[in-house]
């Protein structure tokens, strides 16, 4: 398992990921070797596929769009850099990190980066705000037929009006700022990489 | 030692300093992304230096012990942890409990996990009663036959071993330890000399007040939890849409269960905003609430009339000898039929109120309360009412009958005649309720659910209209009716259990047999209610009215035992003028001699009103300070709020909510008092900038004094 990761992985390409994402050495090997063992077709990408037999992505109401999130624009396929480059946004957030330079760009794994990759969970059009209708099909996919339309039709009016603050109806990225506030995301949208 | 006696006082905080910061190091150990072997050295590094330093805190002679000390502390505190840990796995039905939970919502499962309590309880009751009543009788008293009131008497010996005597609870069951009439009155039995006369009244008196120690205790912490809402309000249907999913759940059957309670929890959450913007007709909706009072009094005034009715005539019933098996059974027959019938009544009745659904379960529960304590007290008073008619019949009867004991020849204990003993008859009709009310519950559960919902799944394929979704379609679960049942089950336990010790271990294995058959039932053939609304944080509704039923029924017992003379013939007490004198004699002859005066004049009356003057005095002030502290918690949140607001108000760059600052921006309109604005950023809507709300400068106004 790990003899075969560590020969297709070139040191430089191993430095690069880590300036970009953060992650250490021995993480990005440890991932790597994740990476090969989703990998089923054995060329060096992911498919959605491979992504779709993950049994808690598989439940999640929202998985396919999670999935979805692996992957450019319009491209079938997902590469190590891009699948690392995603899972970059769920490394825990440091103490020490905050200390470093402020002209340096933001990492990929700040508080307002990840808001920003929940965010585009939701926004399925791109146009940084999130209407009443990706809602109601967010709350379709969570609720399923339990519940009236007209009832989910309601719920969405009020998410919104808990939300907006602008009155333009629909919730910007900002205002989805200021709904998460209190709440832990650091926390609930970190995953420990165990070494 | 004298170097470190030597050390100073500055040296000795900053070493204190460095030791709390390691402890902080260990204990966030756990959360920083470092690598094992990293985090091992550290933590290493970290505990010994706590350990070198920790005990060098300690001054001079006593540092040994200091170290000693902080060591014990720390096994203690490891000892506690595992401990909790152990009490938590030990919790049954918790994985039932959340299925149903995660299906039906919080009310339903707030009933299981109020059963599960009672069984708690009833638990103890029975350690209680078994350890220190049944079991040193059966090891160390008197076996059955040898004395006339443990044998069954020569006239009903032929019939003592049929079915139907024994389901009456008659026949071996009446002479067994299950009821009052077999304990033996000797003070002390054994080699341990027992006292089991004392220990009887003990246990009886220890049951009530146990009882009420674990109520109280309980509505005190569910009291606590009960405050603190906070400000969640703000943001419930989004956080309920952004956060609730839950990454971690991998098998398919946990997953089924949480969309179940995020549909649940949206429900509760819209019937919430319902109930708070429905208009109101208010006249029309009074008027209606003061009708169905109305009517519901009426039903509750019928059903105690009939219920007197039926126990004259039983009564009538008991002095002729052919007796149906209805006629025998009616009372109890009558008392479960009523008790079937009103509580649905009084929900159609309900529906003309059009409360929230949780006050409306409330009410309904005070009404079915009503019903049951009116149902209840009609029966004692006729019972104790029988209980007095026949007292003064036999009492002659005994006294004549003693005057032949002066030398008894040896005769056989069942040919023995002896007197009738009415604390047994009281036990066997509390058992008989108590047996039927469970038949009536189970059969209720049988038929009215499950035959219901197999009737509707297998004859809706061959049904003209579709019976799943119209009438009769799948029931739902009865909250207040289960709830009230328990609560009144457990009333007639506390009060019986002093007549019939074996009651409670009846009535364990009805609540242990009832969990997994309601739990069942529920899953199997209910479906969740149309309005799904939470249960209120504090159960202490549930918990009041248990308490009060407590006291009801502590009333009955604590007169017994104070004014009624116990039978003469049989039980502990047999030969007494009334029950307590067994404490007198136990004071007497036990207890040292100055005991017995001090007690003398604890009884004074002169000591005890000034004791009950002084108890009133502490309520009342324990009352005021807790007033007190309510009042200083609201101004807390209060503060709070405003606060919040206005933090709320300055990033959003609208108006002030405080009245002074208002004035002041209205006073000087140019200047701007509050932060300016943060640059706009990308993306973004419009925002409105402070300067862009002023339009016109106001001439300034001369300040005047």
């Amino acid at each position: 398992m790990g003899s075969r990761a560590s020969t297709l992985l070139r040191e430089e390409e191993i430095e690069e990921i880590k300036k970009e994402t953060g992650f250490s050495h021995s993480q990005i090997t440890r991932l790597y070797s994740r990476f090969t063992s989703l990998d089923k077709g054995e060329n060096g990408t992911l498919s959605r596929e491979d992504f779709q037999r993950i049994p808690e992505l598989a439940i999640n109401p929202l998985g396919d769009r999670i999935i979805n999130a692996f992957f450019p624009e319009g491209e079938d396929q997902v590469n190590f850099r891009g699948f690392m480059r995603t899972l970059a946004h769920f490394r825990p957030i440091e103490d020490n990190e905050k200390n470093k330079d402020p002209t340096a760009s933001e990492p990929l794994n700040s508080r307002s980066n990840k808001l920003l990759f929940a965010f585009r969970l939701y926004d399925l059009d791109r146009d940084d705000k999130i209407s009443r209708d990706e809602l109601l099909q967010v709350l379709r996919m969570m609720v399923g037929v339990n519940i009236s339309d007209e009832q989910l039709g309601s719920i969405a009016d009020r998410t919104i009006q808990e939300a907006d603050q602008n009155g333009d109806n629909s919730i910007s990225f900002n205002e989805f700022i200021k709904v998460l506030e209190k709440v832990d995301v650091e926390q609930k949208m970190s995953i420990r990489f165990l070494h | 030692d004298s170097e470190e006696e030597s050390m100073s006082e500055g040296e000795m905080e900053r070493l204190k300093e460095e030791v709390e910061e390691k402890k902080k190091v260990i204990a966030i150990m756990r959360n920083k992304p470092w690598r094992m072997k990293r985090r091992l050295v550290h933590l290493k590094e970290c505990q010994e230096f706590v350990d070198k330093f920790e005990g060098a805190l300690g001054k001079g002679k006593g540092r040994k012990f200091y170290a000693y000390k902080v060591m014990m502390t720390k096994k203690w505190i490891k000892f506690q942890r595992d401990f909790e840990n152990f009490k938590t796995t030990c919790i049954p039905w918790e994985r039932k409990i959340k299925e149903v939970e995660s299906h039906f919502g919080s009310s339903v499962a707030s009933y299981f996990i109020f059963l599960r309590w009672m069984y708690g309880m009833n638990m103890v009751l029975f350690g209680l009663t078994f350890g220190l009543v049944v079991i040193p009788e059966v090891l160390m008293g008197l076996p059955y036959g040898s004395i006339p009131r443990k044998t069954v008497p020569r006239a009903e010996q032929p019939t003592a071993q049929d079915y139907s005597v024994l389901m009456d609870f008659n026949g071996y069951c009446k002479y067994s330890v299950l009821f009052y009439g077999y304990y033996n009155n000797q003070r002390t039995i054994g080699l341990l000399k027992f006292r089991l006369p004392l220990s009887y009244l003990m246990v009886g008196v220890g049951t009530f007040g146990y009882s009420l120690m674990v109520v109280i205790r309980t509505m005190a912490k569910n009291a606590d939890v009960g405050g603190g809402d906070g400000d969640d309000g703000e943001f419930t249907f989004a956080w309920k849409m952004f956060t609730s999913w839950d990454y971690l759940i991998g098998n398919a059957e946990t997953a089924d269960n949480k969309y179940a309670s995020i549909t649940t929890s949206f429900k509760e959450s819209i019937v919430d905003e319902q109930e708070n913007q429905k208009d109101e007709n208010i006249h029309l909706r009074r008027f209606l609430r003061v009708l169905a009072n109305f009517m519901i009094i009426c039903c509750l005034g019928g059903s105690g009339y009939l219920i007197f009715f039926v126990v004259k005539r039983s009564q009538e019933f008991a002095n002729r000898d052919d007796l149906s098996w209805y006629e025998k059974n009616e009372l109890e027959l009558i008392m479960s039929l009523l008790g079937l019938v009103c509580p649905p009544l009084f929900e159609t009745i309900a529906e003309l109120e059009e409360y929230h659904p949780r006050i409306a379960l409330k009410w309904q529960l005070g009404r079915i309360f009503a019903l049951f304590l009116g149902n209840l007290y009609t029966f004692l008073f006729a019972l104790f009412d029988e209980v007095n008619n026949k007292k003064e019949y036999y009492a002659n009867f005994t006294l004549y009958n003693n005057d032949t004991d002066t030398t008894p020849p040896p005769m056989d204990p069942s040919d023995v005649i002896r007197g009738p003993c009415w604390e047994t008859a009281v036990g066997i009709e509390f058992v008989k309720l108590t047996v039927s009310d469970i038949q009536v519950t189970y059969l209720t559960i049988l038929i009215g659910d499950f035959a219901r919902a197999v009737i509707v799944r297998f004859l809706n394929y061959c049904w003209c209209w579709d019976l799943e979704a119209t009438y009769p379609s799948y029931g739902e679960f009865d909250i207040s009716g289960n709830v009230l049942g328990l609560v009144f089950n457990q009333g007639m336990i506390w009060m019986g259990a002093f007549y019939a010790p074996g009651l409670v271990g009846i009535n364990v294995l009805r609540l242990l047999s009832s969990m997994y058959y309601q739990c069942w039932a529920v899953m199997a053939t209910n479906v969740p209610h149309e309005r799904v609304f939470k249960a209120s944080k504090s159960n202490n509704f549930y918990m009041g009215l248990l308490l009060l039923i407590l006291f009801l029924s502590l009333l009955p017992v604590v007169y017994t035992i104070m004014t009624l003379p116990p039978s003469f013939d049989c039980g502990p007490f047999s030969g007494k003028a009334k029950m307590f004198d067994v404490i007198m004699e136990t004071i007497d002859l036990d207890l040292p001699a100055f005991l017995g005066t001090l007690m003398g004049y604890a009884a004074n009356p002169g000591l005890i009103i000034p004791a009950v003057l002084l108890m009133v005095l502490a309520i009342y002030y324990l009352n005021s300070v807790s007033e007190a502290y309510q009042h200083a918690n609201a101004e807390l949140k209060k503060k709070m709020q405003m606060a919040r607001d206005e933090e709320k108000n300055r990033r959003n760059n609208t108006e002030s909510t405080d009245q002074v600052m208002k004035d002041l921006e209205d006073l000087l309109p140019n200047r701007s008092l509050l932060p300016p604005a943060p640059p706009p950023e990308t993306g973004a809507g419009e925002h409105h900038t402070f300067t862009s709300n002023v339009n016109e400068p106001l001439a300034p106004i001369v300040q005047c004094r």
